[in-house]
Order: structure tokens, then C-alpha cells, then sequence
């Protein structure tokens, strides 16, 4: 059989193992383990477990876990709204204040947790209900924490990142740094539209007030003195100090990558203890039951994802495929953007993970052909993944809104974050412009 | 795929179970097992933490060289991860794309089903097998990690071969058990 019908095989196998809805990471690993014995030497078979573990014990691999049980802690802590609050408190005076609060609220969080849907529980769970008895418009208010969520993946320390720059054989570090830039700028545009929304939003309602009708919550203006400011610091510090202290830690050379997350996880639980007073069995144990089912579900995936590229290296599959894209030349910018909706539409049915250690054998070979610098493309990547995030079917931040506040009602959910695709569809052509966006920083530190 | 709440990981209650019988025993053992499993994943996980905690802080306080610490925390690392496996899987939370399950009839659906939790468990089962395999190789050639420090390799290999089987007699018994014909209706929802 030659290796093309080999490798639609191969694709056909995993298409019908995923969809017969058998778990992603043993679908993946029976794909791999079928074709090891249809097509491979029989002792190739005796190295599968030795294969998954020697893939898996990768010191970069295993900061995932200790990164999600420093989100976890972080996560079931009131420190979401906490943040929040303060940061209301202080940009009151900006028109559309309180939208801009929540995305930077979600930023910020995002940061310190690196989860998008624990971003978006975390801070949609007071920040959501607040918004609309402010009288902002539901899906407004869902979309908008739907969209800050997804930050969760392109800031630092961002899971995603981990795995493409295993999966690519990139520069953690340089792929943190580069993912700070095009965070802000989506941070930006996601707070130059609330803003925009609010407008609208506040102008309606004045017309509305204006010829008699009911007057709008929307309408109200807030008044909080420099005392209320100040005093809302206190319990939003720590954990600022905490999202620094990793940063220092990482970037001044003091840590390793591993080392920041088993230092952040520590200090996460340490500071919860103290601010929240949260030590009690009844504290801890929904954190760590959080920990391990994200963690175990993810590395089982990263696993098996890894034996499966593995397989369609060896049988030469991932470089057919790469030489066949390599082979159509395709100008560069319609190969970038014919790759970008492959994501997307793999997007619709695979979360993050196995999309990158599926797909990066066969898509960054001619990517870097092509010559695109591959820390930027995975920046790119992330950004177009995070859309995945908030648009059907997936859609997993959706959910989670639809799970915090049931009444907001799906449709009205999915219509409020359309606006917040289109926003990101158009930081990835701004990131194509400019691609010194995510490329300034790395390259100033590291050179 | 699953509406997996990521933010607490527990997806399904696990589903009435029968306590008589020897499946219900059978049961009953490896939910045990697997609550035992997972506490012991939750103090390995946060113990790798405090390993990587103190290889910062041995460096940069006291002037300790690190060798033990990275391999320590990737042992305590893999063995929660296969360890919490069967705990993991009793409440369905290995995520997988259940697309179709909204538009096909009762009875396929119920096939489906079925059929996805075989297909999972030959997998299991074989990975188990192998994993065996493996650590009885690194016990007998008393196989360790190239690094100076070199540790057995057994000890990672027994957390994924005892995590593996565990996994499998987990899915064996949801097959045994949370797939009778009388439920055909609930699949319809």
C-alpha cells in the first residue's frame, strides 16, 4: 500500500474512532496501535507504553498539572471577584467602565489561572449578574465574558503554548513572552467594544427615558470615593504580587518553566489559606478534584496524541502530507490562511490540545518553508483557537456562561459573543500586519 | 465532545449502581480503589510542587545543587496521571466527541454507546498488558533513568500499569453495568 492510501486510511480510522464518541485519547492510541500492527514491525508493538512514557516524562509536559491546580485554587477562590471589584471600583469614571473592568478583570485572571473556562466562571459568576442589573444588555454581558475568557490560552502560563512549543520545539519562554503582546491588543479591541456597546446601549436608553419610558439601570451613575479605591486593594494585592513574582521568577532567570508552576501552585494554595482562609478539607478538596480531572483527562490526550504522531511519522504520513502542501505552492499568505481554517474547522470538534499535537508534524513543515517564523504562527494558532472557544458547537466558554447563568438562554449567548469572533478574526489579520506584535518582546529579551 | 466542565472536572455523577451481587462488590472495591487512587494523585501533584518549590529555593537560598528534583516531580507527575485514571474515568471525564449521540435513534445510539466502551477497553487492556510488560523488563534488568541520580524505572511503570488496570476494570464494569436495554429511553435525550 503506498503511503498516500495509507495515510487516508490513517485519516479515515481517526475520523470513525472519534465520532463513535470513544474517549479522545483512546481513540487516538487505538488508531496508533491498529496501524502499529497492520503496518509496522511486530516489535515496534512491545514500545508502545515505553513510547507514551518517555514522551510524556517531559519536565515541560508536567508543568501542566501544577499549572492547573494553581488555576484550580485560584479559580474556587473569591479572588475573581474580588479582582473585579477593584477594578470597577477604579474605572468608574470610564464611559462603559464596567465592561472594560471585566475584560481586564478577565485578563488579569487569566494570567494568574492560565484556564479560559475558569476564567470565565470565575469572573462571570459576579461580573455577569452585576452587568445586567447595571442594565447592559444579557448577551452583551455573557459575550463579553465569554470572549475575556478565552485570554486564558494566550496569556502566560498558558497551556496551550506549553504543548505547541513541545509539539513545535520552540522556546517556552520565547513563546510566553510572544503571546503578551497580541493579549493586550485583543484586550483592547474586546474593551474598545464594550465601550462602543455601552454607548449604544446608554444612548437607547436615553431615548427611551427621554420620551417617557422606564429609565434604564444603564442610566445610573456610580460615585465611589478614593477611600472606596483604596480599600479595595488590599485583598486583590497578593495575588497581583503572586502573577508578578512568577513573572520576575521566570523572566529574571531565577526559575525554570517547571519550577515557576510548582512555585506558583504553592504559593496559590498558600495564598488562598491566608487571604480566604481556605485550609479545610471542604475547601480543598473541589480544588483538587478540579486538578485532576482536567490534568488526568489532558495528559491521558497529550499521551496518546503523541503515540499517534509518532505512528504517522514513522509510516511516513505527517511528511507525505506536509510535502504534498509544500508541493501545491500555495503563495504564502493563502497557505497560512487555507492552514488557519483547517484549525478553525478542526476547532469545531477537538479541543486545543490534540488539534496541535495532531496536526503540527503535517502543517508546520510547509509553514516554515513557506517562512514564517513558527513562534509567531503559534501565536496566530492560539488566537484562531480561542475562536473555537466561543463559537457552536464547541464552543466550551459558551457553556460555561449558559451553566453560571442558565436564563441568558444559549442563542442569546452565541449571539453576544459573534461580535467578539469577528474582533478576533481581526487581530489575526492585524498580527499578519504586524507581526511585531508578538515578536517584539521575545526578541528584545531574548535577543 | 462532552460538555466537560473543565473548572471542576467531575462531569457525570456516576450512575446507580447495583451493591449486590459480585458486580456490585466488584464495584464497590474499585470505587474505593480509585477514591484511595485519586487522594494519593492530589498529595503526589501537590508534593511535586513543593519538590520544584524547594529546587528554587535550595539553589537560590542555600546554594544546593539540584539533581533529584526534576525526576522526582516527573515520577510524582506520571504516576497521579495514570493513577487518577479509573477515578477520572468513573465520572466519564476523558473527553470524547459525542456529536452523533443527539441524532441517532435509541437503539443505535444505545450500539453506539456500547461499542465506544469496548473499543476503549481493548484499548486499555492492551496498553495495560504492555505496561506490564515494560515494568517487569525494568524489575528484572533493575532498569533506572540515565541521569546521576538514576532511579528504578519501576516505580514509574508500576503507577502505569496498576493505573492502566485499574482503568480497565473500571470501564469493564460501566460496560457491565451502565449499559442495560431497559434504559433505552434515556438515551433518546
Amino acid at each position: 500500500m503506498s503511503t498516500l492510501q495509507i495515510g487516508l486510511w490513517y485519516g479515515a480510522a481517526t475520523f470513525a474512532a472519534l465520532f463513535s464518541g470513544i474517549p479522545i485519547a483512546f481513540a487516538l492510541g487505538l488508531v496508533a496501535v491498529a496501524f502499529m500492527m497492520g503496518f509496522m514491525p511486530a516489535a515496534s508493538l512491545d514500545t508502545v507504553t515505553q513510547n507514551v512514557y518517555e514522551e510524556l516524562s517531559s519536565i515541560t509536559l508536567l508543568t501542566i498539572p501544577l499549572f492547573i491546580l494553581k488555576g484550580a485554587a485560584i479559580g474556587k477562590s473569591r479572588a475573581g471577584k474580588d479582582l473585579y471589584d477593584a477594578l470597577h471600583v477604579w474605572l468608574h469614571r470610564v464611559p462603559g467602565g464596567l465592561g472594560v473592568a471585566v475584560v481586564l478583570a478577565c485578563g488579569l485572571f487569566a494570567a494568574m489561572a492560565g484556564s479560559s473556562p475558569a476564567t470565565c466562571s470565575a469572573i462571570g459568576s459576579s461580573g455577569i449578574p452585576e452587568m445586567r442589573r447595571r442594565g447592559y444588555s444579557p448577551g452583551f454581558a455573557a459575550g463579553l465574558v465569554a470572549a475575556g475568557g478565552t485570554l486564558g490560552i494566550l496569556l502566560p502560563p498558558s497551556i496551550v503554548l506549553i504543548l505547541y512549543a513541545v509539539a513545535a520545539e520552540q522556546s517556552l519562554g520565547r513563546l510566553f513572552l510572544a503571546g503578551l503582546g497580541p493579549g493586550i491588543l485583543l484586550i483592547g479591541l474586546f474593551a474598545a467594544y464594550a465601550v462602543f456597546a455601552w454607548r449604544k446601549e446608554y444612548g437607547a436608553a436615553l431615548a427611551v427615558a427621554a420620551t417617557g419610558g422606564p429609565s434604564s439601570a444603564i442610566l445610573i451613575q456610580d460615585t465611589y470615593t478614593m477611600r472606596d479605591r483604596f480599600s479595595a486593594l488590599p485583598r486583590v494585592m497578593p495575588f497581583l504580587v503572586l502573577l508578578s513574582g512568577v513573572m520576575i521568577a521566570l523572566y529574571g532567570g531565577i526559575a525554570t518553566p517547571s519550577e515557576t508552576a510548582g512555585l506558583g501552585a504553592v504559593l496559590a494554595l498558600v495564598l488562598i489559606a491566608v487571604v480566604y482562609r481556605a485550609y479545610t478539607p471542604k475547601d480543598l478538596i473541589p480544588i483538587f478534584q478540579g486538578t485532576l480531572g482536567e490534568s488526568g483527562m489532558l495528559l491521558m490526550i497529550i499521551g496518546m496524541s503523541l503515540l499517534y504522531s509518532y505512528v504517522m511519522s514513522y509510516l511516513h504520513i505527517s511528511q507525505g502530507a506536509a510535502s504534498w502542501i509544500v508541493g501545491l505552492q500555495l503563495s504564502k499568505y493563502l497557505l497560512l490562511a487555507a492552514i488557519l481554517v483547517l484549525v478553525v474547522v478542526l476547532g469545531f470538534f477537538l479541543p486545543p490540545v490534540s488539534i496541535i499535537l495532531m496536526t503540527a508534524p503535517i502543517i508546520l513543515p510547509p509553514l516554515k518553508a513557506a517562512g514564517f517564523d513558527l513562534i509567531w504562527f503559534g501565536i496566530v494558532m492560539c488566537v484562531v483557537m480561542e475562536m473555537g472557544l466561543i463559537h457552536p458547537p464547541v464552543g466550551l466558554n459558551i457553556f460555561v456562561i449558559n451553566r453560571i447563568a442558565p436564563d441568558i438562554g444559549l442563542g442569546a449567548v452565541i449571539r453576544g459573543t459573534i461580535p467578539f469572533v469577528l474582533l478576533m478574526i481581526l487581530a489575526v489579520v492585524i498580527l499578519a500586519l504586524v507581526p511585531g506584535i508578538a515578536m517584539w518582546l521575545p526578541n528584545l529579551v531574548y535577543g | 465532545m462532552h460538555e466537560t466542565d473543565f473548572t471542576d472536572g467531575a462531569v457525570a455523577p456516576v450512575a446507580d449502581i447495583p451493591r449486590t451481587g459480585i458486580l456490585g462488590i466488584l464495584q464497590a472495591a474499585v470505587t474505593a480503589l480509585n477514591g484511595v487512587m485519586a487522594v494519593l494523585s492530589a498529595i503526589a501533584i501537590t508534593g511535586a510542587g513543593f519538590v520544584l518549590t524547594w529546587e528554587v529555593m535550595g539553589r537560590y537560598i542555600f546554594s544546593i545543587a539540584s539533581d533529584w528534583q526534576d525526576e522526582l516531580s516527573t515520577f510524582l507527575l506520571i504516576g497521579a496521571t495514570f493513577a487518577s485514571a479509573a477515578w477520572i474515568q468513573a465520572r466519564r471525564g476523558h473527553v470524547g466527541i459525542d456529536a452523533l449521540s443527539h441524532i441517532l435513534p435509541p437503539g443505535v445510539e444505545w450500539a453506539r454507546r456500547v461499542l465506544a466502551d469496548v473499543a476503549s477497553l481493548a484499548f486499555c487492556l492492551f496498553f495495560s498488558w504492555k505496561s506490564w510488560e515494560l515494568l517487569l523488563e525494568a524489575w528484572e534488568e533493575g532498569q533506572t533513568t540515565p541521569s546521576a541520580w538514576s532511579p528504578p524505572l519501576w516505580i514509574p511503570y508500576s503507577c502505569m500499569a496498576l493505573g492502566m488496570t485499574l482503568l480497565s476494570l473500571q470501564i469493564l464494569l460501566q460496560l457491565l453495568l451502565h449499559h442495560p436495554r431497559r434504559n433505552l429511553g434515556t438515551y433518546a435525550v
